[in-house]
């Protein structure tokens, strides 16, 4: 998907309608990583709103010729998710969960619901190696810097970057179509 | 690193999920913003992502962005409102006079057809009045001559038709003998022709001898279809004739319609 930069600018201008088409594109994703995280919907909706209140008012720190817009607001999903199940009430009321990968969550759940091709995905995370689960997990559901995947997987570095790479090529064929 | 070496490192990968140290990312995004090729090559493994969270995510209930809509609203900054050109008090002034107006014109309206409609009702009012005094009126009459009729002093004088000139008509009279004063029901008596009236007459038997009470016209009546009659001789019968407008001196034997004596007390 290219870059709506447009409306980046305008929402970096306050312009909330901008805002709300941002919303739209980038929401489910962000809720997707949110929801891996937390594993409570009540949560992730409650994550989703302070994530998306941080994007609009620290948006003009975010520039347009550096770096990706989704990369930058994946960023902020995750570390207010994180900051979430580090907090007092959330830790008590859920300790065994941290187990739960982003293939148990799609398959247990029905996405009849979901804009983008289900089934595909759903085949594709079927064939996906357990390594590469871990790999996929680790380093953009749970945001591991590749330093941190690297040890928690024992694996060296340019393993790792190469693996990742390998365990997603299906997952491009799918969302492009054949090449 | 040249541009295909940098797409098969994976570092790509590891930069659009964030997980690049600082230095590596600063690599990756020189190349981004010169590289056509590797900006697609990022375009294409951020679709897959998002593609791949988005299937991770429940359903999203639509208050989400209603709540982050109402908390952005609260804190919008000031720099906001001072770059705005619109001059929200003047254009709100301008819309609460035209409300204003509208409001003005709408009240005019309203006090004209309630005005309107206050003239209608005083009119039926007034109406209504007048029939009210004319039904009281006739009730009064009504009540005069149920009075009357129920007077120990009235005697009631049937007066039955005369055979030979009008067979169906008849008349009553109520005679108050003390006072005398009689009373004619002409109830029973058809219309007079064009040109004729009814003319009443006090009779004594012995010998007959008709005496004038006068016409069955405006001047003595009293009620509807009643005539009151005053200061006439004493009588022991009544009799109606049709005479010419303005009466007779004698009566018109050949057109006497009704005829009755007093029966004795």
């Amino acid at each position: 998907m290219e870059q709506p930069n447009a409306l980046i600018e305008r929402m970096q201008q306050n312009d909330e309608h901008a805002f709300s088409k941002l919303y739209l594109l980038y929401s489910e994703a962000m809720y997707g990583i949110i929801y891996s995280i937390v594993l409570d919907e009540a949560v992730a909706e409650e994550v989703l709103q302070d994530t998306f209140i941080k994007i609009w008012n620290n948006s003009s720190s975010y520039n347009i010729e550096k770096g990706r817009f989704f990369t930058w607001i994946l960023n902020i999903a995750r570390n207010t998710a994180i900051d979430k199940t580090r907090s007092k009430g959330f830790k008590n009321s859920r300790k065994n969960l941290s187990t739960t990968n982003f293939v148990d969550i799609l398959t247990s759940t029905d996405n009849l619901n979901k804009k983008t091709n289900a089934i595909g995905i759903r085949n594709f995370v079927d064939k996906l190696k357990p390594t590469c689960i871990k790999i996929i997990d680790l380093l953009f559901f749970k945001g591991f810097t590749q330093k941190d995947a690297a040890e928690e997987l024992e694996m060296p570095l340019g393993t790792l970057k190469t693996r990742n790479r390998n365990c997603l090529r299906d997952l491009r064929t799918l969302v492009l179509g054949p090449q | 690193m040249t541009e295909q070496e940098l797409i098969e490192s994976g570092k790509l990968e590891l930069y659009v999920s964030g997980a690049l140290p600082e230095n590596e990312m600063n690599e990756v995004e020189e190349a981004l913003a010169s590289s056509i090729k590797i900006k697609k090559e990022i375009e294409v493994i951020e679709s897959s992502l998002i593609s791949l969270a988005e299937n991770v995510a429940p359903a999203l209930s639509a208050q989400v962005w209603q709540y982050i809509s109402d908390a952005i609203n609260t804190i919008i900054p000031l720099r906001d409102k001072e770059e705005k050109s619109f001059n929200w008090g003047a254009v709100t002034g301008w819309a609460a006079a035209v409300l204003l107006l509208g409001g003005l014109l709408w009240l005019f309206n309203q006090n004209s057809t309630l005005e309107d409609n206050i003239y209608l009702t005083t009119e039926e009012n007034t109406k209504l009045e007048q029939q009210l005094n004319e039904t009281q009126t006739e009730l009064a009459e009504a009540e005069s001559i149920l009075t009357i009729i129920r007077d120990k002093d009235y005697n009631e004088v049937p007066l039955p038709g005369n055979p030979d000139v009008a067979p169906d008509a008849f008349a009553k009279i109520y005679y108050n003998k003390e006072q005398g004063v009689a009373y004619v029901d002409s109830k029973g008596l058809p219309e007079p022709p064009a040109g004729k009236v009814y003319q009443v007459w006090s009779l004594i038997m012995e010998p007959l001898t008709p005496s004038s009470m006068g016409l069955l016209n405006n001047l003595t009546a009293s009620a509807e279809g009643l005539y009151k009659f005053e200061d006439f001789p004493d009588a022991e019968g009544f009799g109606i004739t049709l005479e010419p407008a303005g009466g007779s001196e004698t009566p018109t034997l050949t057109q006497l319609y009704t005829l009755g004596t007093v029966s004795a007390p």
